[in-house]
């Protein structure tokens, strides 16, 4: 009985430390010089640009790595061929590589200057890095693994005979994908989306060395909060921090809204 | 409609399924696919419906070369043991799956049959709900429904499209021993119902026996026999078929089924000498366990009416002798008709 609650309590308390208490004094911090004020410096032209500019890249990073992650864990799970193992292991290096090495790397491909294609895009006139394009390959870079891995155990535990059998019963190949296996693994593709977007939302590392933070123009909402807050703008970088955690929110409660009776049984 | 198979050979990597296997299944029969598991029999029927391609030889259903088609070119039924619900639908969807996918055209390749409305779709599958016995569970889902309903269900949805031929996969090998029965002989009733052309793997001959007209035994990836399950049990032809076909005892040195063994009293011509170690009762039946005079073990079926007139104990000394012909196997191997 004792060991119940010490159990609890540990689990508790460590989330409590790590993770309540600083998300409730950066609320706390947002709203110290009143509403008014937190609310003007996020709706300043900056802000919001900042904000809009996030939402871009989720709005493409997310569903093109939803496309790629589905497909990507079709071939993992349903495929026997050389390299499926080496792709296994590469979908997972946005995990293991830190987002600044990540940055780098862009810079090397895509600069404008000495990149390895870069320079051929800026002859086309098209700007790469310090650009829009740029911030969002970051993005989709490290926010790929997580349709896949989630999408990969449901696909392996459905398996493959309700397939088969859509087959016999006449169905071709998209209205078996669509009408069988789709709506068989969607919770898994949506668990995937949502870690997705907030991944998107909340990159900072890789996406600051590409963007150039130049304010009003390649700067997202991460980071907003830290040029406020190195600018010694606490309101600002809080309250902007405050936005970033309601969207996260937001999208976590849009899931669970969407989800039908049927599979919360 | 007739299915014909010519010399089939499928492997699996370095594992031979199917070696060579020619059957002809006539139209509207009943025929159980039987034999050990790894004997092939599960290869041969998913082979039959175009979920596996054979490496060699031929597949031909209603006089059609079906070889190269796709499984949803040959309009097949088909029925998987573990029943392979579509757990997102209901009962209603599950069953209409294949005439509503047949309802759009340009999607599927299966535009060029009939278009169903979706009324008649409605009436089809109330109809079809009606013969598995499912009538008041149309709106639920298979994880409300018991593993013999889901499997009835299953079996609505493989007839919804007038499938050419029925095919079931070890259909109630999930199922529990009472289930078993009772849907053995409803599979017997439903096809003297719709009598479309019937194949059935399972590795129970007893289910075999009892549902089949015709049983092919498939064993290492060959036939071993095909007959109906009287020729079977009576000329089994070789001693796989006759052990895997009903019981087997042996008594100087052969085989022969345990309730063609006389017990006597007294020695006479061609008696055995043997001594009762065991009398085990099962109701009418009763199983006689003995040891030979020169070491060997064996036993006997009889009746609980024999066993009692013949005042059997154990301990005792009796003489067995065979009461039916030899059934001497033959060394050449069954010819499929």
């Amino acid at each position: 009985m004792r060991s119940r609650y010490a159990l609890r309590f540990i689990a508790l308390g460590y989330l409590a430390l790590l993770l309540g208490i600083p998300v409730v004094l950066v609320f706390i911090n947002a709203f110290q010089d009143g509403f008014a004020a937190a609310w003007e410096s996020v709706t300043t032209p900056e802000a919001q640009h900042a904000f809009y500019l996030t939402l871009v890249m989720v709005a493409v990073a997310v569903p093109l790595n939803t496309i790629f992650g589905v497909i990507a864990a079709l071939v993992i799970v349903r495929q026997r061929f050389r390299g499926r193992a080496l792709l296994n292991a590469a979908i997972d290096l946005p995990f293991a590589v830190s987002p600044v090495v990540v940055g780098l790397s862009l810079l090397l491909v895509y600069g404008t200057v000495d990149g390895w294609v870069g320079k051929w895009f800026a002859e086309q006139g098209i700007r790469i890095i310090f650009s829009t394009p740029g911030m969002i390959l970051a993005t989709m870079f490290v926010s790929l693994p997580f349709v896949v891995r989630e999408t990969i155990p449901v696909l392996r535990e459905i398996g493959t005979e309700q397939e088969q059998a859509a087959a016999t019963l006449g169905a071709g190949s998209l209205q078996t994908f669509f009408r069988i296996t789709l709506p068989a693994i969607r919770w898994g593709v949506a668990y995937g989306v949502v870690l997705t977007t907030a991944r998107a939302l909340g990159e900072f590392g890789a996406v600051s060395i590409v963007s150039g933070k130049l304010s009003g123009e390649t700067e997202t909402a991460t980071l907003l909060v830290e040029s406020e807050f190195r600018r010694f703008n606490e309101t600002g970088a809080y309250a902007a921090s405050v936005v970033l955690a309601v969207l996260a929110l937001v999208t976590l409660l849009a899931m669970n809204l969407i989800k039908p009776k049927e599979s919360r049984t | 409609m007739s299915i014909v198979v010519d010399s089939v050979t499928k492997h699996f990597g370095d594992y031979t399924a199917l070696d060579d296997v020619s059957l002809e299944v006539r139209d509207g029969s009943l025929t159980a696919l039987l034999g050990p598991s790894g004997g092939g029999k599960s290869t041969l029927l998913r082979v039959i419906a175009g979920l596996e391609t054979p490496d060699a030889g031929t597949v031909s259903i209603g006089g059609e070369d079906a070889t190269r088609q796709p499984p949803q070119q040959r309009n097949v039924g088909f029925v998987f043991q573990h029943y392979a619900a579509f757990k997102h639908m209901t009962v209603a969807k599950n069953v209409a799956f294949g005439l509503t996918i047949r309802k759009r055209p340009g999607l599927g390749r299966l535009a060029r049959t009939a278009r169903s409305r979706p009324e008649e779709i409605d009436e089809r599958v109330d109809e079809l709900l009606r013969l598995v016995h499912l009538e008041g569970f149309a709106h639920r889902y298979p994880s409300q429904l018991s593993g013999g309903q889901r499997q009835r269900m299953a079996l609505a949805r493989a007839l919804a499209v007038q499938p050419r031929v029925l095919l079931l996969d070890e259909p109630f090998g999930a199922l529990d021993a009472t289930v078993r029965k009772e849907l053995r002989a409803w599979l017997r009733r439903l096809h003297d119902e719709v009598h479309v052309t019937t194949v059935f793997v399972t590795h129970d001959q007893e289910e075999a026996m009892e549902v089949a007209e015709q049983i092919v035994v498939l064993n290492h990836g060959k036939i071993e026999r095909v007959g109906s399950p009287k020729q079977l049990y009576e000329e089994p032809g070789n001693e796989f078929v006759m052990g895997f076909i009903g019981p087997i005892s042996e008594l100087s040195g052969r085989s022969i089924r345990p309730h063609d063994v006389d017990i006597l009293r007294e020695p006479a011509d061609g008696t055995v000498e043997a001594m009762i170690d065991r009398i085990v009762h099962l109701g009418f039946e009763v199983r006689v366990e003995l040891t030979l005079g020169d070491g060997g073990r064996t036993w006997v079926q009889t009746t609980k009416t024999q066993a009692e007139e013949l005042e059997l104990f154990e301990g005792d000394i009796v003489w067995l002798r065979p009461n039916a012909p030899a059934e001497d196997a033959p060394a050449e191997p069954a010819v499929p008709r």
